[in-house]
């Protein structure tokens, strides 16, 4: 918010610090100052009230009462000692009723007669102009300044042209109609408060006044509005319309219903000096609950256990003082404090520390080690088995991205994900955003598009949250890499399971549902699902020519999809060592021609089942079809290591083991060891 | 006997002279099977008169043929070496394995998770889809007030939202767990905002909290020193400010003096020698309230940061969107 330094010095005597160091000032015990500019013969500063202070400090007045409690210094609140005329009341006037007292607490008017509309002196111009505010005529222009200089946003009204000399605060009817002072025309609806007269609408409460009973240069009487709304009943309705303005900014965050009578009278006096006006007597007032200041208790000792510093006593009642709060009572180390009505944000000892704390400077408390029971920090699993399976992805030459937890229309419908229970975003930033993903491969294969002009052997993963319809969220992994080599990713994954303390690891085709066939992820043959004891915990494969083509990457990508919940409930730290055997291993050499249907799987099964026990180990160490070879037939090349616990096995005992595995081999018709 | 032994050291000496101390030299005589090896093994069955003899004579034929061996193939190898090394070059590049690249952000994450475990701080997760409740009435910010607007919110379909801090951990861990505790909780949050340089609508948060019996803000400051100082490896100075946050109170930003400049002035923290970090504060009473806790037993602060501005001031990255670009030429600088 804007805040003009002549202003500021208005309020003091003496001379306050230069603008900048006035800025530091209130960035280091009040509000962050975001800029200090030159402007007009005066400086702007540009403060970052909190909402919390909006209410007695979005305006000049109430920085300047900041100012004056951090410097120590005095200010005045400015002179409005009215003249009232004894021959005019504001109530014959005008009428005032509320109908919804909860969203109007107080409403006050006051009627200045005899005014001369036209334009501001050139000192109250000069001062709106440097806070951004285009200055009118001098009586919109006077309620506009007394809005900046005591927060109280005001309205003024064309006496003669309010329909039964009435005011009436109520709830909207059904597309009620009104057009405002900028002329845009709104269609209301019951949520929305106005200022109604005995007919129509004549202003948006607290946000825009009506076209109607304008303030024009023919206008004589003035009827002042100075209400206090309901901070949630102008939210709601500027939202509804879509209408923020100076004065919704400040009725939104909450005010002092005792400023209305403050404001109204400040500007009444102004409108008699500058409009040559005539002040009716008396304010119409409706305030069914008037508002009174709230005692909070105060443990002085309170203030050093929350803050770690000792502030002599004498120094806390010198602060609050300052800041306009009146100490009541004291008993013992308490004190009762009365707090100023406009001070809405102060209801408990924390608030009146924190005051205490920030005007004597946080600066001056020393960092001090916390005393506490020696409880170790729980151990967090779920972490510890992402890095463990983070650590073996990178060993395994894999870069680790994070993507966004987004996606769009398109990959949506390119994957098929639309009738899966994707959750869709009600407000997106943009259709690329759209869903929440609800797997990790779309992203992970945009990637892919953007990095392989650099990077032709991609190899990366991600583990993150994916989110699927009604509402739930599991973390997946997923890695791939770019190239024919669904074997190569393969073992990656077996390397990575066993690093997770995993061992027993099945590998089954994929089967597509009935309904994924034509549109899959995944290519129909080069695809597995991962399992472990049994249950399927992911996915690897080849992905589909369909989606490669739908984003256009010009290369074959392998991927495994992992449900990282499923595998968190598999994983174990145990571990045994197995002692080395004594006795020497030996290894033999086998190659076999089989049938190309003939899966390495049921070749291994053979070998086992001839070899028994003895056999340690089996290594396939090639595969071979093509030239040389029937068409029908693929070369599978074993090394098999033979080792026994308990003696050195003689290579009479190997061969016999080696013939008896042939033999069960070749029992297979069309199978033929190679000798 | 004698005489054979002669002409087979006359022999060995012809052999050793056209081929040197060869390796199939060796084999020939001294292999299992050679014949010097032979006629060593059968000394034994001897009388001993012709034994010494023999011995001597077969021994000095061994040591012949290992001598010529031994300096022959010093001499090739020497030779061999020295023609092939003549031009070896060591500044051709060196191979490198292909490794793999955690993102900064890991790396950091984990750093931090260091840093406050050792402190006793154990790490806590929480859901990235949030009730309302817990993102923002628990944690005092009403509906239908302006200070909501502190936090630009997705909305989701299903009737939750993104959360928009980790915050909602602190109620929802309080719910179950009794002080005193000490917790951090890293993860990401999302805000609905156009991105930019310094702007991300998905960010890494790592949250803090600290209840017990006395828990001051002074002890907030020694905690916070102790992490920065041990995060950026630098002695780094702390700096509270008043703030605003509807669940602590009182509330403070944090700034650390520049590591860029060391707190003199320069580009990255403005010319005020000073880089917001992180937002603080005393844990509100109603935050207390909210998790069935009784505020007047218990004390505690609670801070938070975004992961990212950190990794950023701590390695120089000047775009904050490159965390999440899958750009490998930023990732395999990690």
């Amino acid at each position: 918010m804007i805040f003009s330094y002549n202003w500021l010095q208005s309020f003091f005597a003496k001379k306050l610090p230069k603008p900048e160091q006035l800025a530091e000032v209130l960035t280091l015990h009040f509000a962050e100052v975001e800029e200090v500019r030159k402007e007009k013969g005066d400086y702007i500063l540009n403060i970052d009230v909190r909402p919390n202070r909006a209410a007695d400090c979005f305006s000049h007045l109430g920085i300047a009462r900041e100012i004056a409690a951090i410097l120590g210094l005095k200010f005045q609140i400015p002179d409005y000692r009215l003249k009232e005329d004894k021959n005019l009341k504001s109530k014959d006037f005008v009428s005032v009723e509320i109908k919804d007292k909860k969203a109007c607490p107080r409403y006050t008017a006051k009627v200045i007669t005899d005014i001369k509309v036209g334009p501001s002196p050139e000192w109250l111009q000069k001062r709106l102009i440097v806070c951004g505010l285009r200055p009118i005529n001098n009586i919109v222009d006077v309620v506009n300044y007394v809005m900046l200089e005591t927060g109280q946003p005001l309205h003024t009204f064309d006496g003669e042209k309010l329909e039964g000399e009435k005011i009436i605060v109520r709830f909207a009817q059904n597309s009620e109609k009104i057009t405002t002072l900028d002329g845009d025309a709104f269609t209301l609806d019951p949520e929305v408060l106005v200022i109604a007269d005995a007919k129509n609408p004549v202003a948006i409460a607290g946000i825009k006044g009506g076209k109607t009973p304008e303030i024009s240069r023919k206008t004589r009487i003035v009827v002042i509005e100075s209400a206090n709304f309901n901070p949630r009943v102008i939210r709601r309705g500027s939202k509804k319309i879509n209408l923020k303005t100076d004065a919704s900014v400040r009725f939104e965050h909450g005010l002092d219903p005792n400023m209305t009578e403050i404001a109204i009278n400040r500007s009444a006096y102004l409108m008699e000096k500058i409009a040559q006006g005539k002040i009716a007597q008396g304010l119409v007032d409706v305030y069914p609950q008037k508002v009174f200041p709230k005692i909070v208790k105060l443990d002085l000792n309170y203030i050093e256990r929350l803050l770690g510093i000792k502030i002599p006593e004498k120094e806390v009642k010198n602060i609050l003082e300052r800041l306009g709060f009146k100490i009541k009572t004291k008993k013992g180390k308490f004190l009762n404090i009365e707090i100023p009505t406009r001070r809405l944000d102060v209801s408990l000892s924390e608030d009146l520390i924190e005051d205490i704390g920030r005007i004597y400077g946080y600066k001056k408390i020393g960092a001090v080690y916390p005393i506490s029971a020696l409880i170790p920090p729980r151990r967090n699993l779920d972490i510890f088995w992402e890095d463990a399976a983070k650590n073996a992805l990178k060993e395994a030459g894999f870069n680790e991205v994070y993507n966004y937890s987004f996606f769009g229309e398109k990959e949506a419908k390119l994957f098929d994900f639309t009738k899966k229970g994707l959750i869709e975003v009600e407000n997106p930033l943009s259709n690329e955003q759209k869903y929440l993903r609800i797997s990790l491969i779309p992203n992970l294969l945009k990637n892919v598009e953007k990095n392989l002009r650099q990077f032709p052997d991609i190899k990366i993963f991600e583990l993150g949250k994916v989110f699927k319809s009604p509402n739930t969220e599991k973390r997946m992994l997923a890695g791939l890499l770019v190239g024919d080599n669904f074997y190569q990713l393969k073992g990656v994954v077996d390397s990575l399971l066993n690093s997770l303390g995993i061992s027993s690891i099945w590998y089954d085709d994929y089967q597509a549902g009935p309904e994924e066939t034509k549109l899959s992820v995944w290519h129909p043959q080069k695809s597995a699902e991962i399992k472990i004891n049994g249950e399927e915990i992911g996915f690897l494969g080849e992905i589909s020519h369909h989606i490669l083509s739908g984003l256009t990457i010009p290369a074959k990508v392998v991927l495994f999809d992992i449900d990282f919940e499923k595998l968190n409930k598999s994983v174990s730290e145990e571990q045994e060592y197995r002692p080395i055997s004594k006795f020497p291993s030996a290894i033999r050499d086998i190659a076999v021609l089989v049938p190309r249907q003939i899966r390495v799987e049921e070749v291994l099964n053979k070998i086992e089942e001839g070899g028994g026990t003895l056999i340690r180990d089996v290594d396939l160490f090639d595969m071979y079809e093509g030239a040389g070879l029937p068409e029908d037939r693929k070369n599978l090349a074993f090394h098999i290591i033979f080792q026994a616990e308990n003696r050195t096995l003689s290579s009479e005992e190997i061969d016999k083991i080696q013939q008896k595995i042939i033999k069960t081999l070749e029992k297979n018709p069309g199978w033929q060891v190679r000798k | 006997m004698k005489t054979d032994l002669n002409s087979l050291k006359n022999q060995v000496k012809e052999e050793l002279k056209k081929e040197g101390g060869s390796l199939g030299v060796y084999r020939k005589y001294l292999g299992p099977k050679g014949e010097i090896t032979q006629i060593l093994r059968s000394l034994k069955d001897l009388p001993e008169k012709e034994r010494k003899e023999k011995g001597k004579l077969a021994n000095e034929i061994k040591n012949e043929i290992e001598k010529a061996v031994e300096s022959g193939k010093y001499k090739t190898r020497d030779a061999k070496y020295k023609t092939q090394d003549a031009h070896f070059d060591i500044t051709v590049p060196g191979k490198k394995p292909s490794l793999g690249h955690l993102h900064p952000l890991t790396l950091a994450r984990r750093e931090v998770e260091e840093i406050f475990e050792s402190m006793g701080f154990s790490v806590i997760g929480g859901p990235e889809m949030e009730k309302e409740w817990y993102n923002f009435d628990a944690l005092n910010i009403p509906k239908d007030h302006p200070a909501r607007d502190q936090w630009d919110t997705f909305y989701l379909k299903n009737g939750l939202l993104l959360r928009t801090h980790t915050s909602p951990v602190q109620v929802r861990y309080m719910e179950k767990n009794n002080p005193p505790l000490r917790i951090i909780v890293p993860g990401p949050v999302f805000r609905h905002e156009a991105t930019d340089i310094s702007h991300e609508f998905e960010l890494m948060q790592v949250e803090g909290l600290m209840v017990d019996k006395t828990v001051s803000v002074a002890n907030f400051k020694a905690v916070i020193d102790e992490f920065f100082r041990r995060f950026f490896k630098k002695d780094v100075k702390t700096r509270l400010r008043q703030d605003f946050f509807p669940f602590t109170e009182p509330s403070f930003d944090v700034s650390i003096s520049c590591v860029v400049c060391g707190g003199k002035g320069c580009p990255t923290c403005k010319k005020s020698g000073w880089v917001e970090l992180a937002g603080a504060g005393m844990v509100h009473p109603n935050v207390f309230k909210n998790s069935g806790l009784i505020p007047k037993d218990w004390q505690g602060w609670a801070f938070g940061f975004g992961l990212e501005r950190l990794v950023m001031m701590k390695y120089k990255i000047n775009d904050v969107r490159l965390f999440r670009s899958g750009d490998l030429r930023f990732l395999n600088q990690f």
